[in-house]
């Protein structure tokens, strides 16, 4: 490992799809653990993951991957990632277990290790009888299950999951989420998360980064990230603003501005009062007042946006 | 829970001993063609086309082979030397051997990186300790054993059945080690060619059927069309158009023969540069390889 701790580490990547710029300069240090990566479609999410798993390489710019350069070495670094694809792509004539087994096999395991860990990883899957039946007869969460199994079945350092819960009713994606947890606590794999809804972050990841046309927006801790979530009145005033909000400063309140209206944290049902107080005393017409909170919603808009 | 918990630890300490890339490509490649030949009702055609092959083989060995004393070649005429390992696999025209090569290189490859790409499992492969041209040997693999094993294997049985008219004897097998090697690698160039060119139709059209029929319809219909074209023109290079031609002047080489065939009911003869000839094969085949593997890196960058 280049630093010991940094399971991916992108310095300066650039990405040119044609006249398109899929990342742009694009620099970010991911630690281990349960990383999300978050973004609106085209932000260089996928081509990110595409890049640290080597299938297409960087116009410029450097990238290391569990502290292996992907320019010297970016086929033999795959024996320590596995890769769970977005969209359908497991064989249906085969069974789940000839399936797992023949994806350990193809990752380099000897038949005795594959069949092993296939029985172990459906195991904890709690998939019974169904791991012998034809996946064309399998739910649409038992797939995600068993694309999430054949990304795991070599015992990886670090798995990319694309947009694993997409597709899935509700009670489907919490259980693919929970799995996901399991899984990867007890295997203690690192995860590459991405995906575009927040929820699957806040439920899986410890990291959240935030990609928006090709660079890095933002890279926080999802706990720290989560105390930011606070109640907050929304107020919206017109005439002295200025002088509304000294006052509600003199009474040690704080007032911050999202540019079309004011957000003054709520502590209790007692600020609304100060609030139309502060409006009376600076004589601003007071429109609108409404408690609301910050959410991973609003931040991930403020990011994008 | 005392159970889980043992499970579980077993799980979390899971350190895969993975083996090389070669044995990876060659695992894949073994299984591809234990499953081309396994029973099972889509496998059933390839056993029953290896059946009728090695039955016709037979036939024309044993049968007719075996009674001509001027094996393994003879002059007929003034131009043309009559060889029987060539001759095996155009031996009734079109028909014969070669028709049923041509149909179990067709059914055979053309779901070997078609299903990969129908049903997209061909991203899992790549995410796996594999190149793209590991992959694609992996998938060459199958059909390559599968072509050797109807060409370069009942072919020598023309070997065996001259040592057998010969009387058995050992100097008989020294002064003949040409033949043995001219079969080997006729059978071997000519799975090889079948085999890149049923991989590229298996790529362009990825539904398996389609490519196994845009492939039989290709070797035949540009034989076809290039023989009639050639009436016309006059001109032997309209042959390099044609595979089966192509592949046909190559085999013809291979033995040390010039290459004729029937035109309008006679016998005629071509006249070809070797640069022409070998221009035209790297050019296809070439061009085959550098196709599919262009497909492929498509696929992977539009994951």
């Amino acid at each position: 490992m280049s630093k010991g701790f940094d399971v991916i580490e992108a310095k300066n990547v650039i990405k040119k799809y044609g006249t398109v710029t899929a990342l742009d300069d694009f620099s970010v240090e991911i630690p281990k653990g349960k990383i999300g990566i978050l973004g609106p479609n085209g932000a260089g999410k996928s081509t990110f993951v595409k890049i640290a798993l080597g299938l297409i390489t960087a116009n410029s710019g450097n990238i290391t991957v569990l502290g292996e350069n992907l320019d010297k070495n970016s086929v033999d670094i795959r024996r320590k990632i596995g890769y769970m694809p977005e969209h359908d792509c497991i064989p249906n004539h085969m069974t789940g277990v000839e399936f797992l087994i023949e994806m350990g096999l193809v990752s380099g395991m000897d038949t005795q290790s594959a069949t092993q860990r296939t029985h172990e990883i459906l195991g904890h899957l709690q998939m019974g009888e169904e791991k012998y039946r034809k996946i064309e007869e399998y739910s649409g969460g038992m797939r995600q299950k068993i694309k999430l199994a054949q990304g795991l079945i070599h015992g990886p350092e670090i798995i990319f999951l694309d947009e694993p819960t997409s597709g899935l009713d509700p009670k489907a994606r919490s259980e693919m989420l929970d799995t996901i947890n399991g899984l990867t606590e007890v295997s203690k794999t690192n995860v590459l998360l991405s995906t575009h809804i927040l929820q699957d972050v806040e439920k899986v990841c410890d990291y959240v980064i935030i990609v928006n046309n090709g660079k890095l927006q933002m890279k926080e801790n999802v706990k720290e990230l989560m105390k930011r979530q606070s109640d907050f009145i929304q107020v919206r005033v017109g005439g002295g603003t200025d002088e509304f909000v000294s006052i509600l400063k003199n009474k040690s309140i704080t007032v911050m501005s999202d540019g079309r209206s004011l957000r003054v944290p709520y502590i209790n049902d007692n600020t609304f009062q100060q609030i139309i107080d502060a409006a009376v005393d600076s004589k601003c017409q007071l429109y609108e007042m409404e408690r609301s909170k910050v959410t991973m919603d609003n931040i991930y808009l403020e990011v994008v946006e | 829970m005392n159970n889980e918990a043992q499970v579980s630890e077993k799980f979390t300490k899971y350190d895969a001993e993975l083996t090389t890339r070669p044995k990876i490509v060659i695992g894949m490649g073994l299984r591809g063609f234990f499953n081309l030949i396994k029973f099972d009702n889509k496998s059933g055609w390839n056993l029953a086309l290896v059946f009728l092959i090695y039955l016709w083989s037979m036939v024309f060995f044993v049968l007719m082979a075996s009674d001509n004393n001027s094996y393994p070649c003879e002059e007929i005429g003034n131009d043309f030397k009559y060889c029987q390992p060539i001759a095996y696999y155009g031996d009734m025209g079109l028909g014969g051997i070669r028709l049923f090569l041509v149909t179990l290189a067709a059914i055979a490859s053309g779901g070997l990186i078609a299903n990969d790409m129908n049903d997209k499992s061909l991203h899992l492969y790549l995410s796996r300790p594999i190149s793209r041209l590991d992959y694609l040997i992996a998938r060459f693999i199958p059909i390559f054993l599968l072509l050797i094993f109807v060409t370069v294997l009942p072919n020598l049985i023309i070997f065996i059945t001259q040592w057998s008219n010969s009387g058995l004897e050992f100097d008989w097998i020294k002064n003949h080690k040409w033949l043995i090697f001219d079969i080997i690698l006729q059978g071997l160039f000519y799975s090889a060619s079948y085999s890149i060119i049923g991989l590229t139709f298996s790529t362009l059209i990825n539904r398996e059927y389609r490519a196994a029929g845009a492939f039989f319809l290709f070797v035949y219909g540009t034989t076809l069309i290039a023989e009639i074209f050639h009436l016309f023109v006059n001109d032997d290079r309209v042959l390099l158009l044609s595979i089966a031609h192509l592949l046909d002047i190559v085999s013809f080489k291979i033995f040390g023969a010039d290459y004729y065939f029937t035109s309008a009911f006679e016998l005629k003869g071509i006249e070809l540069t070797n640069v022409e000839i070998f221009g035209a094969l790297t050019l296809i085949i070439g061009g085959c390889g550098i196709f599919v593997n262009w497909m492929i890196s498509q696929m992977e960058a539009n994951k």
